[in-house]
């Protein structure tokens, strides 16, 4: 392991590049503030965007987290030899796995076959996503750790388990800024309270404007979920506005008694920002503007797709408005300690057409080839049975997939050996995968850093290595 | 080289040598990233092939160290074992070790199996060339190792404790402007401030004055009582007088607990993997509360946080309140599920290292866990001895915990029967399936005896299952009917049993030391399961007078490291002093002397006043370690009273105002921002609270079926609501508290829009505002709007309002109201006031503290 974090890479402040841009308005004021109160770096403005390190192959990150871990033996990743040595107990001597019993070898109860130009390997519970296979680049050799859905969570999100660190997202809006002046650059959809919960979209010790945005909840169906305090319960818009003109009247008076004071300017233009949030947050919500036929494409107003489908499209509207980071949580259910089989299905037919939905709709919109579209959980799932019909945790391999941005579409990246049971070419750990993800946005992770009590921070910590065969 | 009779400016190269001999943080870029480099190379390249192809043989964690060739270090190469020094940095040639991989000299082959490839050979080479760097702190490279504790010494926040009296005023010439200082404290501001010519503002007007007091000492707006009281005084010593009467107000240690609770990283939960509810930490938090007020020493208060479980006591109130201070060590926050058992171990033992070295030293230890501290005088040899203290404490045990035995914090009964109430409880839930196994059976059993011809099905199982049965019920003396009568009642007794779970006993969170305290082995690259060579349990070199360290070995070394922590004579409590001083300052003045507050190794900064800083620390040693009589000294200083107004030829010599040339003006924190609202909405209880999670299952979070989630409407003051880690009250996140997973000194003072979505649109804002408005109704009965608009001022602001203020809530209310009317008829007025009480809430007089 190196420490190449200490090695004085480029910092933030020759990443810095200005352009107008309301957060960046905003955040200039709050930095002012900040150095006039105590901040010790006061010629840092982590808000404003900024240029990458290199070549950007994407503008944003969609991510579509299936929470609890789905089976890559079931759906991506298949293994013929399964279900020719199903009853029998996993022996992995054959393909250097040592002599342990791993416990019973369970078959797949899915058909798997190639689709598109690519011969991409697709299980049937995945119909309409089957159409898009050629988009799909399939990374089987995903590893990690964690055999708890808490720690391997934590991983996923934030690259650590053990500490508290900022999350992916957050790294990118600290790494490139917003692109939208009233929006925040971290929306996280339906994120789960349980399993490190906020500190899976948190920024730890990155300023605080990093932080994720909460749309809801896992558990609260989308369309009833809320970003929390956008709007007044007692007020309409016209009485809130005159309250505010009253409050920056005592504001400006104020600042008028105390000669110069960039906290209160920075106050002044928060609530402004703050103000106009209220009406663009709840106007890229509200799906009403949306045609039939794009809400048909997503699986709206249909069953079981109608949730998951607006999130999908929720996420493409953030998309759309310039948001860096933008993830979508299926509720804690893919978790198939057993009955995988009929798990499996009810899961995929929640999301399968909600994901094609988003991919055309994206592709259409001329924004599949900027937005970089990944999916996948913690861990995939053992070879072996647990309670007759279902499979266990398991962060030793499984798969996740990436669309658009860049990626090269119809590419199998990586191999697990004849069972799944670990990667046996060119294996992604997730410290991998964090390097790719910003390499794709056009940072280096080893350069990406945060000084923080006396030392550089980075999203990688010590590791990973960029997987460069994956970029078209 | 004669020595010139006149100093000529240092050389540049001199600075260089002496920078690269003491590692100071001056020490050039280029040597440091050189150095750092090649150690990343090492890291990178070397050390993988070593590991596989190497370390069997040759490391000190080898079985047999083969030549008594180490590759651990670069002391480990350069020492080299039987045939001499293994490479000569720059010499490719020379070096044994490239000779040996070559496999060119046939009786010299290594790794003996089989060549390396051409790949990795010239890598070794190209390492060899580089001059071999790698880890290792060794006399070797004493010269240019950050983590030498010996050369370490020499940082300045490592020396011993200058003190140089300013007050007797002869310092620097007399002039009028020497008369500004009223205090030693004022003597070294004003002598940096003239070293750069910057001039003191006037001190603040008393009414902002008596409210900054207030705030910074008790978190509290003053009553307007204590405003007038105070304005209204003429004698000279009403400050005092003020600031003594805070001091001892029971509000002091629930402003100044909550300071401690942020770098204690008090929580209610454990947040991490698994969030489960911390039931018993409150009593932690109370202690801290009440051991603040009654200003209980720094030391004292350090010792019982470290290592109460272990001291003497006399009585068992005594004994508990011990324990549950050592509460301190348990609550930090641990990966529950799916961890082995001896990595947990290593990462609990690394979060309490790293939290005390922060909070108490101002050192960032834990970088020393897997290498060498990069910056500071910390080797990793002195990171295991502190691990070995620590890994000898436990905090955890097994216990139910959510339908299972798990291994969870470690809690103990309270009182004089405690553990054996603790323990009743405890073994209801781990014996209540048995028991309800047990009662299926003895049914069973039942049913059998109830059955004409059941005798012998009963009987065989009385064979399998004899417990299960009454004993009269095998008594065959008796009739049929006394016999299904007493196996009835063996029945109701165990549904009884089962469905009465006894009462939550009275626990604390406390810690102990295991059956046998021991020495850990250095850990390589910080793995736990990568043994290194064992070092003893001790302290840090760097602020050790000898390398003799005294452990009582029955123990863990907890009471021993207290005591060295505040050893008189040791450096580690001079540097205990400047750390705990500076965090007063930093509270008080708003930064500290010391910006990084938790950082005062080498890559944290310097001091803006070295000397105050050194006459603040000495100070709070021979008060005895009082809290108290530091923060009094300090807000007595004229520094502190000075006003927050803006100067523009000041501001542009030093416009971070680090030399002190006005007061910061600073935000309310999210607690005090909260209870000044409820003070003036006349809402606020002020009386203390226990425990505020105990309606919370064992999950602190609403997660899957669990739908509880914490309460925030509790009327107390803020210190009393609920921290959930990773579910923080929402005013809280919004508003920069501390996070409480993690030691923190100093919270982050960011100006984000959510705080203004926060401020605009919370009920718990609009509640308060609601309350002011009826008090400021029922407190103005008479139709005067302007009566009413000066009440607002005083109940909120604690201050008047100015005529323009005053004529724009006229006209503002006026038209609210109107527009109100027609939907709220006479409730109008009300409504109309509330929403002004709710903008004046939300406005930069309000948030802001001058």
């Amino acid at each position: 392991m190196t420490c190449n974090n200490f090695l004085p890479g480029t910092t933030r402040r020759s990443m810095l590049r200005n352009s107008a841009c309301g957060f960046g308005q905003i955040a200039l004021t709050g930095l002012l503030s900040q150095s006039v109160l105590s901040s010790p770096t006061p010629d840092d403005n982590p808000f404003l965007p900024k240029q990458p390190h290199f070549k950007q192959r994407a503008k944003r990150i969609l991510f579509l987290f299936m929470w609890g871990g789905p089976s890559h033996v079931d759906t991506f990743d298949p293994k013929p030899r399964l279900n020719e040595e199903e009853g029998k107990p996993l022996s992995l001597e054959t393909v250097g796995g040592g002599r342990t019993n791993h416990g019973t070898i369970l078959g797949s109860s899915f058909r798997f076959s190639q689709h598109g130009q690519s011969g991409v390997w697709i299980s049937d519970l995945f119909p309409h996503l089957a159409k898009q296979a050629d988009r799909l680049c399939v990374i089987r050799s995903m590893h990690t750790e964690g055999t708890a859905h808490g720690e391997a969570l934590l991983r996923l999100h934030t690259g650590q388990a053990n500490l508290v660190r900022p999350s992916v997202g957050a790294w990118l809006s600290y790494g490139l800024g917003c692109e939208n002046e009233s929006l925040p650059a971290y929306i996280t959809i339906s994120p789960p309270r349980g399993h490190g919960g906020v500190q899976n979209y948190g920024s730890a010790f990155l300023p605080a404007i990093h932080q994720g945005t909460a749309i809801g909840s896992a558990e609260t169906p989308i369309a009833k979920a809320q970003v929390s305090n956008v709007g007044n319960p007692r007020m309409d818009k016209s009485l809130q506005r005159q309250q505010l003109d009253l409050i920056q009247k005592l504001n400006r008076d104020h600042l008028r008694n105390v000669d110069a004071d960039p906290g209160i300017d920075g106050m002044i233009a928060n609530y402004e920002l703050a103000f106009r949030m209220q009406s663009t947050i709840p106007e890229i919500m509200n799906l009403d503007g949306e045609t039939q036929e794009t809400c048909d494409l997503y699986g709206i107003g249909t069953e079981p797709t109608d949730n998951f489908g607006r999130q999908c499209l929720l996420a493409r509207k953030f998309a759309e408005s310039g948001v860096r980071y933008i993830q979508v949580s299926t509720d804690y259910t893919w978790d198939h300690h057993k009955k995988l089989k009929s798990g499996l299905v009810e899961e995929s037919a929640k999301v399968d057409r909600p994901i094609a939905g988003l991919l055309t709709d994206l592709a259409r919109r001329g924004l599949l080839e900027d937005t970089l579209v990944v999916w996948g959980a913690e861990f995939g799932r053992t070879p072996t049975a647990e309670n007759g019909d279902g499979r266990n945790h398991h962060p030793k391999a499984f798969t996740m997939w990436m669309a658009g941005g860049g990626v090269k579409g119809g590419l199998t990246y990586g191999s697990t050996d004849e069972f799944g049971y670990q990667p046996v070419e060119k294996p992604v750990h997730m410290h991998d995968l964090h390097a790719t993800l910003l390499y794709g946005l056009g940072l280096d992770h080893q350069r990406l850093t945060y000084r923080h009590a006396g030392r550089d921070f980075r999203l990688t910590d010590v590791n990973g290595n960029v997987v460069k065969e994956i970029w078209a | 080289m004669s020595l010139p009779t006149k100093i000529p400016p240092i050389s540049k190269l001199a600075i260089a040598v002496l920078a690269i001999v003491w590692g100071s943080h001056t020490c050039s870029a280029t040597q440091d990233q050189q150095q750092e480099a090649g150690v990343a190379y090492f890291e990178k390249h070397i050390r993988p092939l070593f590991v596989q192809h190497c370390y069997q043989c040759h490391s000190a964690t080898s079985k047999e160290r083969e030549g008594n060739l180490s590759l651990d270090s670069r002391l480990g190469w350069l020492e080299g074992g039987e045939n001499g020094p293994s490479v000569v940095p720059g010499d490719v040639d020379s070096s044994l070790l490239i000779r040996a991989v070559r496999y060119s000299d046939p009786d010299f082959q290594m790794p003996p199996i089989k060549a390396l490839s051409a790949e990795a050979i010239a890598k070794l080479e190209n390492w060899v060339r580089m001059g071999a760097p790698g880890p290792g702190h060794d006399k070797l490279m004493a010269a240019d190792n950050p983590s030498d504790p010996i050369a370490g010494k020499n940082h300045w926040a490592f020396q011993p404790l200058h003190r140089n009296e300013k007050s007797d005023g002869t310092h620097d010439a007399a002039s009028s402007k020497q008369e500004w200082a009223q205090s030693p404290i004022d003597q070294f501001v004003l002598a940096k401030r003239m070293e750069h010519g910057l001039n003191p503002v006037q001190d603040a007007d008393p009414r902002d004055l008596v409210r900054r007091v207030h705030f910074q000492l008790t978190g509290l707006p003053p009553s307007i009582k204590q405003v007038r009281t105070f304005l209204g005084e003429e004698q000279p010593d009403a400050l005092e007088r003020l600031v003594d009467g805070l001091l001892a107000s029971p509000a002091f240690g629930e402003r100044w607990g909550r300071h401690w609770l942020d770098l204690a990283r008090y929580s209610d939960s454990n947040g991490l993997d698994e969030n489960f509810l911390f039931r018993e930490a409150w009593r932690y938090r109370n202690w801290i509360i009440n051991a603040i007020n009654a200003d209980l020493p720094i030391d004292r208060f350090v010792l019982e946080q470290i290592a109460g479980d272990l001291l003497p006591f006399d009585s068992i109130q005594q004994r508990d309140q011990q324990r549950i201070a050592a509460g301190f060590l348990v609550i930090g926050p641990k990966v529950l599920l799916g961890n082995i058992e001896k990595n947990q171990r290593m990462e609990i033992a690394d979060e309490q290292i790293d939290t005390i070295g922060k909070a108490i030293l101002g050192q960032t230890l834990g970088c020393a866990r897997c290498h060498d501290h990069k910056f500071d005088p910390v080797p990793t040899a002195d990171y295991y001895a502190l691990a070995g203290i620590f890994a000898s404490t436990t905090v955890m045990e097994k216990r139910h915990m959510l339908n299972e035995q798990r291994l969870m914090e470690r809690l103990v009964g309270l009182g004089p029967n405690g553990v054996d109430a603790d323990d009743a409880y405890e073994a209801y839930w781990r014996d209540k399936p048995k028991l309800i196994e047990e009662k299926k059976k003895a049914e069973t059993a039942l049913e059998a005896l109830k059955k004409v011809k059941g005798e012998e099905e009963f009987s065989a199982l009385h064979d399998k299952n004899p417990n299960t049965v009454a004993i009269e019920a095998i008594n065959y003396c008796r009739t049929r009917e006394e016999r299904i009568a007493a196996q009835q009642a063996l029945i109701a007794e165990w549904t009884s049993a089962i469905a009465t779970a006894p009462k939550i006993p009275y626990r604390a969170m406390i810690p102990a030391d295991v059956k046998e305290p021991a020495d850990e082995h250095i850990r390589i690259a910080g793995q736990f399961d990568r043994l290194g060579e064992s070092v003893p349990r001790g302290f840090l070199t760097v602020l050790s007078k000898s390398e003799k360290v005294e452990i009582h070995a029955q123990q863990s070394g907890r009471l021993d490291l207290a005591h060295w922590l505040f050893d008189r004579e040791s450096s580690a409590s001079q540097l205990v002093a400047r750390v705990q001083a500076n965090r007063i300052w930093h509270h008080l003045i708003g930064i500290g002397l010391v910006r990084t507050v938790d950082n005062f190794g080498r890559t944290g900064e310097p001091p803006s006043h070295p000397e105050l800083l050194d006459y603040l620390a000495s100070e709070l040693i021979q008060s005895g370690w009082s809290t108290k009589a530091l923060v009094r000294q300090i807000v007595l200083s004229r520094t502190f009273a000075l006003s927050s107004k803006y100067d523009v030829t000041n501001n542009a010599i030093d416009p971070e105002n680090r030399l002190l040339w006005r007061a910061h003006r600073r935000r309310l924190d999210p607690e005090s921002f909260r209870d000044a609202m409820l003070v003036a909405a006349g809402k606020l209880d002020w009386s203390p609270m226990d425990s505020s999670v105990s309606y919370l299952g064992d999950q602190a979070t609403a997660v899957g079926a669990n739908k509880i989630r914490r309460r925030t409407d509790f009327p107390n003051r803020s210190i009393y609501l609920p921290v959930i880690r990773n579910d923080l009250p929402e005013l809280f996140n919004v508003f920069d508290f501390a996070d409480p997973h993690v030691t923190s000194g100093a919270r982050a003072n960011t100006s984000v829009p959510t705080q203004g979505l926060f401020v605009l649109n919370d009920e718990m804002v609009m509640q308060a505002a609601d309350a002011t408005a009826k008090r400021i109704l029922a407190d103005c009965p008479t139709n005067d709007v302007g009566l009413r608009i000066e009440r607002m001022f005083e109940l909120i602001l604690q201050s008047n309002t100015t005529d323009d203020v005053r004529q724009e809530l006229r006209s503002f209310l006026a038209q609210t109201e109107e527009l109100l009317f027609q939907e709220h008829g006479k409730e109008a007025e009300c409504r109309a006031l509330a929403i002004a009480c709710h903008a004046v809430f939300a406005s930069s007089r309000f948030l802001l503290l001058e």
